[in-house]
């Protein structure tokens, strides 16, 4: 049944690639992003009723069905948002129709590759799959024919990879401490034998394990120091893809690293060794992240520094552990996506305006482009933390769950770390927001569905802010128990 | 039997350590492509000696796609891109050779000092590969030198399949291989990587008129 899933991008792919109309490319690409939505909801749903999904290869539980939620709903979101970007992008002559095409042939290409890490419970395929990621999304990253993005998608490139290799060697380490146990069985080294079967695993060999996947995968996510790939692919890439690979692609990277926290958690080891390190990189991430959001020039830049700020936090919930800790972390993973898209999406129109990603070149935008401009603030105000904004609560839940685990040097840098970032960021956003603005701009706004998306998603944080319904509070809970070793199995 | 094959497997290993250091040395790109085909059967041919003593029948097959793919698809595909952008015919090195090979011993004696206790004291590993461990770190670790040492896209591309052919080595050594689906997909990310990376090299050298990465310094903060 999973497979199904996995298939409808491959063929929403496949259809693209004959069509030479720009209207039947959107509409087939919009259609099947909105088909591996309703896919994913319904398989999700299945999962979080009646329980785990085990097909040998392909594997669901709740985080996967979680994760792969994320991931098709961005998916839709940037796809929508996508049509009238590229529109403008193509009367303004920055790209050509056949690059159109090609976008979203990629486009549904990388969605796929993100499918593919959340549901594959072989660790190795889950390695090709993250590594799949990287390479569908280096056109896209590079898609401009500008000297700046081949240099952000090169990089972006050379440097994933090199992580992902490290990634390789902790995976082949992981099954050799597998094969002593189980013996060269075809499935040792799927996470489902692996989790049962923690506790007798060698802890040397895992610990050594765990460290190069951090690193590797730690890549991927931005995890400082090995986040230097990020700003620039963020910023070179068009507006819907930045989105895209801030809003879900690192939570992919980031669930590729949980599903050796888990195993390590129930290994004699405990959640100790892997939670101190996601700790360490956490709080070395946010104040990495927060040194740059204080100088930053280029919006787009200070946006992609502010995601390693976030996965950074999620690290921290993660590391902190116990009920709090990883409920808050989770539900983050969530709250980032929607508000770091929200942004992203933001991001684009000031930037199809404005025709610069300087900060000190815009001002005024609560003029110049009224909806944008209050829906950038809104977003700045809960990506920041604000209340009554659904960022503050997870981020809440995050410092409850640092008290509670007596880990209070971190807590306390972990919100000095916040306010710092919270003055900071605002400040940029502020000067962008308000003021007059620099040359005589006519405030004229293009209202089509990108800002209807935009206007769903601040809802949505403002929403889950004030209310966490029912069934997201099982879901996060039914995860959470994931986590507890001998809670599941 | 067991003694001749072992003996077979460490002269293989040895071999592949050498090519890595004779690339090192060299200052032709074409013999660097050269150098990376001639490891790559060495690579080929010592899967297939492990194939041998266990008999497992996937290794056969993983030595086979080794030597057609690594030894044979890739270089081709290199020299395709090198002959292409008509790039200058040195290496080109930040860092010059004596010195590179310098830092490459110690990478190597490293790596025994880092593996020594996981092959001899502690027992958990017991394949009759084990001692290729310490060399296949020490050539993951040339390779990632490569990588930062060297200017030009074609020798970084060099030295991310040093560093899988390293990481190779690694899991024939401790675990005689990945199971099969994973090695097939691992071979098809590679074949992929290189592609791409390829084409992005044609774009820089297009897009700077160099293909060297040095010049790409445009996005800092």
């Amino acid at each position: 049944m999973i497979e199904y899933l996995l298939l409808i991008p491959l063929i929403v792919a496949a259809i693209c690639y004959p069509l030479r109309r720009r209207a039947l490319v959107e509409a087939v690409a919009v259609t099947g992003s909105a088909v591996t939505l309703l896919a994913s909801l319904m398989i999700s749903y299945e999962v979080f009723t009646t329980g785990t999904l085990d097909e040998g290869l392909l594997y669901m539980d709740a985080l996967s069905a979680y994760v792969l939620l994320l991931v098709s709903l961005v998916g839709l979101l940037a796809c929508i948002y996508s049509i009238t970007y590229l529109r403008q992008e193509m009367e303004d002559g920055e790209i050509t129709e056949l690059k159109l095409r090609n976008y979203y042939i990629f486009f549904q290409l990388f969605v796929f590759t993100m499918l593919l890490v959340c549901v594959s419970n072989n660790l190795g395929i889950m390695w090709i799959a993250i590594e799949g990621t990287t390479l569908a999304s280096a056109y896209l990253v590079g898609l401009y024919d500008r000297d700046t993005s081949i240099e952000a998608a090169w990089k972006y490139l050379v440097i994933c990879s090199v992580g992902i290799t490290l990634a390789l060697l902790g995976t082949i380490i992981v099954y050799a401490s597998s094969i002593q146990v189980l013996g060269e069985e075809s499935n040792a080294l799927n996470w489902s034998t692996l989790w049962a079967n923690a506790s007798s695993l060698d802890p040397g060999l895992l610990k050594i394990s765990f460290i190069f996947v951090l690193i590797g995968y730690g890549t991927k996510v931005g995890l400082s120091p090995m986040h230097t790939w990020l700003p620039d692919a963020h910023s070179q890439a068009p507006t819907p893809v930045s989105a895209l690979l801030s809003g879900v692609l690192l939570n992919c990277a980031m669930y590729g690293i949980l599903r050796y926290h888990m195993i390590v958690s129930g290994s004699p080891l405990g959640a100790g060794f892997s939670g101190g390190l996601l700790l360490l990189f956490g709080i070395i991430s946010v104040a990495t992240a927060a040194a740059f959001i204080i100088m930053a020039k280029d919006y787009k830049r200070m946006l992609a520094y502010s995601s390693i700020e976030h996965m950074g936090i999620i690290a921290i919930g993660f590391g902190f552990g116990g009920f709090w800790g990883i409920f808050g972390a989770l539900f983050h993973m969530l709250n980032h996506a929607l508000a770091k898209t929200l942004l992203f999406f933001g991001a684009g129109k000031v930037l199809q305006r404005f025709h610069t990603k300087d900060i000190d070149k815009v001002h005024g935008l609560i003029k110049v482009l009224p909806f944008t401009g209050a829906l950038l603030l809104g977003g700045g105000l809960a990506i920041t933390g604000c209340p009554p904004f659904s960022l503050f609560l997870s981020e809440f839940m995050i410092m409850v769950g640092g008290l509670s685990s007596q880990s209070y040097l971190g807590t306390i840098l972990y919100i000095l770390l916040l306010v710092i970032v919270f003055a900071a960021f605002l400040k940029h956003i502020g000067g962008m927001v308000f003021g007059e603005p620099l040359e005589e701009i006519t405030p004229k706004e293009r209202r089509g569905p990108d800002v209807a998306v935009m206007g769903v998603l601040l809802v949505a944080i403002l929403a889950l802010g004030l209310y966490v319904p029912g069934f997201l509070n099982e879901v996060l809970d039914q995860i959470y128990r994931l986590f507890v070793p001998g809670g599941g199995a | 039997m067991a003694f001749t094959t072992t003996t077979i497997i460490d002269g293989l290993a040895a071999a592949i350590l050498l090519t890595t250091f004779i690339a090192i040395a060299s200052n032709r790109m074409f013999s660097l492509v050269r150098l990376f085909a001639l490891q790559s059967v060495a690579l080929g041919l010592l899967a297939m000696a492990v194939a041998s003593v266990t008999g497992a029948a996937h290794i056969y097959a993983v030595a086979v796609l080794t030597l057609g793919i690594k030894g044979a698809v890739i270089p081709w595909m290199l020299l395709y891109v090198m002959e292409k952008i008509k790039t200058t015919k040195e290496v080109e090195p930040l860092v010059s050779i004596p010195l590179s090979l310098l830092l490459c011993g110690v990478l190597t004696a490293v790596a025994f000092y880092i593996t020594e206790p996981i092959i001899f004291t502690s027992g958990t590993i017991t394949t009759i590969t084990k001692n290729c461990l310490a060399i296949s770190l020490a050539v993951v670790l040339i390779g990632f030198y490569t990588m930062i040492a060297r200017k030009k896209a074609v020798t970084q591309i060099m030295g991310l399949l040093t560093m899988e052919n390293g990481l190779f080595l690694a899991a024939i050594s401790v675990t005689y291989g990945m199971p099969m689906i994973v090695e097939l997909g691992i071979f098809f990310d590679i074949l992929v990587a290189v592609l791409i990376m390829g084409l992005f090299a044609f774009r820089i050298n297009k897009t700077f008129d160099s293909v060297d990465t040095t010049i790409l310094r445009r996005l800092h903060d």
